[in-house]
């Protein structure tokens, strides 16, 4: 269904000194640098499967979507959707495809809702009745109604992504690509959204590609992450592969009865532990340990802690997905994917 | 069928728009009123200083007042057709390109020129417009011209014609932005010189009169085709400079184009 094999983008970049000198000097002197954002990177999705697309900030997510939606052209390496190339043939190829952008409409300012669809089903020929009959499907999944006759201008952030989400899906995509779908939405909206993703994933066996920062998005939808960060492949897998390999990595939360007591405890000292092994942080209230279980059992380490100060609260937090990022994004854990 | 069911969808996609930008034109009256007052006023002192002019002397090499106006209206009409339809290549330079907002259009299956100038259509040009069309109906009755049938056709066809020379130099100015990220003011810098056109060319040196032939067309789109209906003579040159000159730039325009389409570098987000 999607084969991306080594892909890579560079970008050239101006450097410029600061001030308006150093504008002037690389206006007659431009001095350039490559910078890659996009580094080789290879995966394969399958018919029907959701792929959670993660990384930190600037690691390169967005401009691996825009290549497989084909907004950019890649410095090197393949990418095949559907068996078409993004970029070759473009509007050919987008007419099987959805996107969304979750940081920028896609959709017409002043134009109502309404006719943002008239205008869409034009644009892709979709034809009266399936037209029907999918405008009926994304009402009922997203809840278009109560605001189908305002301007695109006037609507909630909530309601405008799945204003957005509904116009990429009216000529019924086979591949979905979602950046960002949930980025500033309150609980019970992005509980909404990652719901509608599901029926249509379930609906027509759509692929779907999304990207987030929100890993709830992902432990709901995704089977599959694929994570990057500094335009390299770091992870591929299922989810519960990243948590059985890196699912050492845990949490015990404390509420010491004094904070000065808390000085009184040494664990690297009193465990033989490494830095990478334990972290303490607190926020003046709460303390929180983490550390590996492999190293360190759980039982030793409350032990210890519970003879050594008196605590109000504590408990020992389970392997969770977003711990384990962190502690990639931090390099605390070594990959070896 | 093919290629009626597209020109029906063209229609159709331009209907809506059309029915929006004139739905907000009711929205914001005070907004067009003023911008429609603002040009009514331009026009009307450019159209006084000319007259001021002629009370002084009887012609200006050998054009009377009413053939200048007659020129003059006839260079609105291209102008103004060129700006209620493609108005959105300003935009292209000036901002569209710079924030990333094109990513939008390619990921629509039709032609990204299409997709960009279809969602804004200029109800300001309705101003120029309206100028032409009353110079025009003031000066033609007070000049001889020869209106046949074959006059009237070719007096649309320079109108479509000299269209696309204005759509042309817009086109290509606002491609550089591909690759400079922002070109609103070298499409500034090659529109303003339309202010020559609306007077004889010969009215200016070789130099300057070269450029508004040969290099920046404009003397196409108003001077040479109507001093054809004035003077009946040269209809080749004339008219057919026209269509020659604006079918190179519309094909100049849209390679451009397409080059600096597969450059687009987007922006982050």
């Amino acid at each position: 269904m999607i084969y991306v094999e080594n892909l890579k983008k560079e970008f050239k970049k101006t450097i410029k000194e600061p001030g308006l000198k150093g504008s002037i000097k690389s206006f007659f002197k431009p001095k350039n640098e490559i910078i890659t954002a996009v580094n080789d990177i290879s995966f394969h999705v399958a018919k029907g499967e959701v792929l959670g697309f993660i990384g930190p900030n600037g690691a390169g997510k967005s401009t691996v979507i825009k290549m497989l939606t084909g907004i950019l052209t890649p410095t090197s390496g393949r990418c095949e959707i559907n068996g078409k190339i993004p970029y070759k043939n473009r509007k050919n190829y987008v007419k099987e495809i959805g996107v969304v952008f979750g940081q920028r409409t896609q959709l017409w300012w002043d134009l109502a809702l309404r006719e943002t669809y008239t205008v869409l089903k034009e644009i892709y020929e979709v034809d009266d009745e399936s037209y029907k009959k999918r405008m009926a499907f994304l009402n009922e999944v997203l809840e278009l109604e109560e605001f189908i006759t305002s301007p695109v201008r006037t609507l909630s952030l909530g309601q405008r992504m799945r204003a957005d989400i509904a116009a990429s899906l009216l000529h019924s995509p086979k591949v979905l690509f979602l950046d960002e779908p949930t980025i500033g939405l309150d609980v019970v909206v992005k509980d909404n959204i990652r719901k509608a993703i599901k029926a249509i994933n379930a609906e027509e066996n759509t692929t779907v590609i999304l990207t987030t920062h929100d890993l709830q998005d992902v432990e709901n939808l995704c089977e599959r992450i694929v994570m990057i960060d500094k335009g390299s492949k770091v992870f591929d897998g299922e989810i519960s592969a990243l948590k059985s390999k890196f699912g050492s990595s845990r949490e015990m939360k404390f509420v010491p009865e004094n904070p000065e007591s808390v000085s009184a405890l040494d664990y690297k000292k009193e465990f033989n532990l490494r830095d990478g092994d334990i972290a303490v942080e607190d926020d003046g209230y709460t303390y929180s340990v983490r550390f590996n279980s492999n190293k360190i059992g759980v039982e030793k380490l409350l032990n210890y802690t519970l003879s050594t100060i008196h605590v109000k609260d504590i408990n020992v937090g389970d392997a969770d997905i977003e711990e384990i990022i962190k502690g990639i994004y931090r390099s605390e854990v070594k990959l070896d994917a | 069928m093919r290629i009626l069911h597209k020109i029906h969808r063209t229609f159709k996609l331009h209907r809506i728009f059309i029915k929006q930008d004139l739905k907000k034109l009711m929205e914001y009256k005070i907004d067009f009123l003023t911008g429609a007052i603002g040009m009514l006023l331009t026009q009307a002192i450019n159209i006084f200083f000319l007259s001021v002019i002629f009370a002084r002397i009887p012609n200006l090499e050998g054009y009377s007042f009413e053939q200048i106006i007659f020129i003059y209206g006839f260079a609105l009409l291209p102008k103004s057709i060129d700006h209620l339809f493609f108005d959105n290549l300003w935009a292209i330079g000036y901002f569209i390109i710079r924030k990333g907002d094109f990513d939008k259009y390619l990921t629509r299956p039709v032609s990204t020129l299409f997709a960009v100038t279809v969602e804004k259509f200029q109800v300001d040009a309705f101003g120029e417009l309206f100028v032409g069309v009353l110079l025009l109906g003031y000066s033609v009755p007070k000049i001889t011209l020869n209106i046949s049938f074959l006059n009237v056709i070719l007096f649309i066809i320079s109108i479509i014609f000299a269209t696309f020379i204005y759509t042309g130099v817009k086109l290509i100015t606002s491609s550089i932005a591909f690759w400079t990220k922002r070109s609103g003011s070298i499409i500034y810098m090659f529109y303003m010189i339309n202010e020559f056109a609306k007077y004889p060319t010969t009215i200016y040196n070789r130099a300057l009169r070269a450029v508004i032939t040969y290099i920046v067309p404009f003397a196409f789109t108003a001077f040479f085709p109507a001093s054809y209906f004035i003077t009946g003579g040269n209809p080749w040159y004339n008219i057919g400079g026209t269509v020659v000159m604006s079918v190179i730039l519309m094909a100049v325009g849209i390679f451009v184009w397409n080059k600096g389409v597969s450059a687009y570098e987007s922006a982050g987000s």
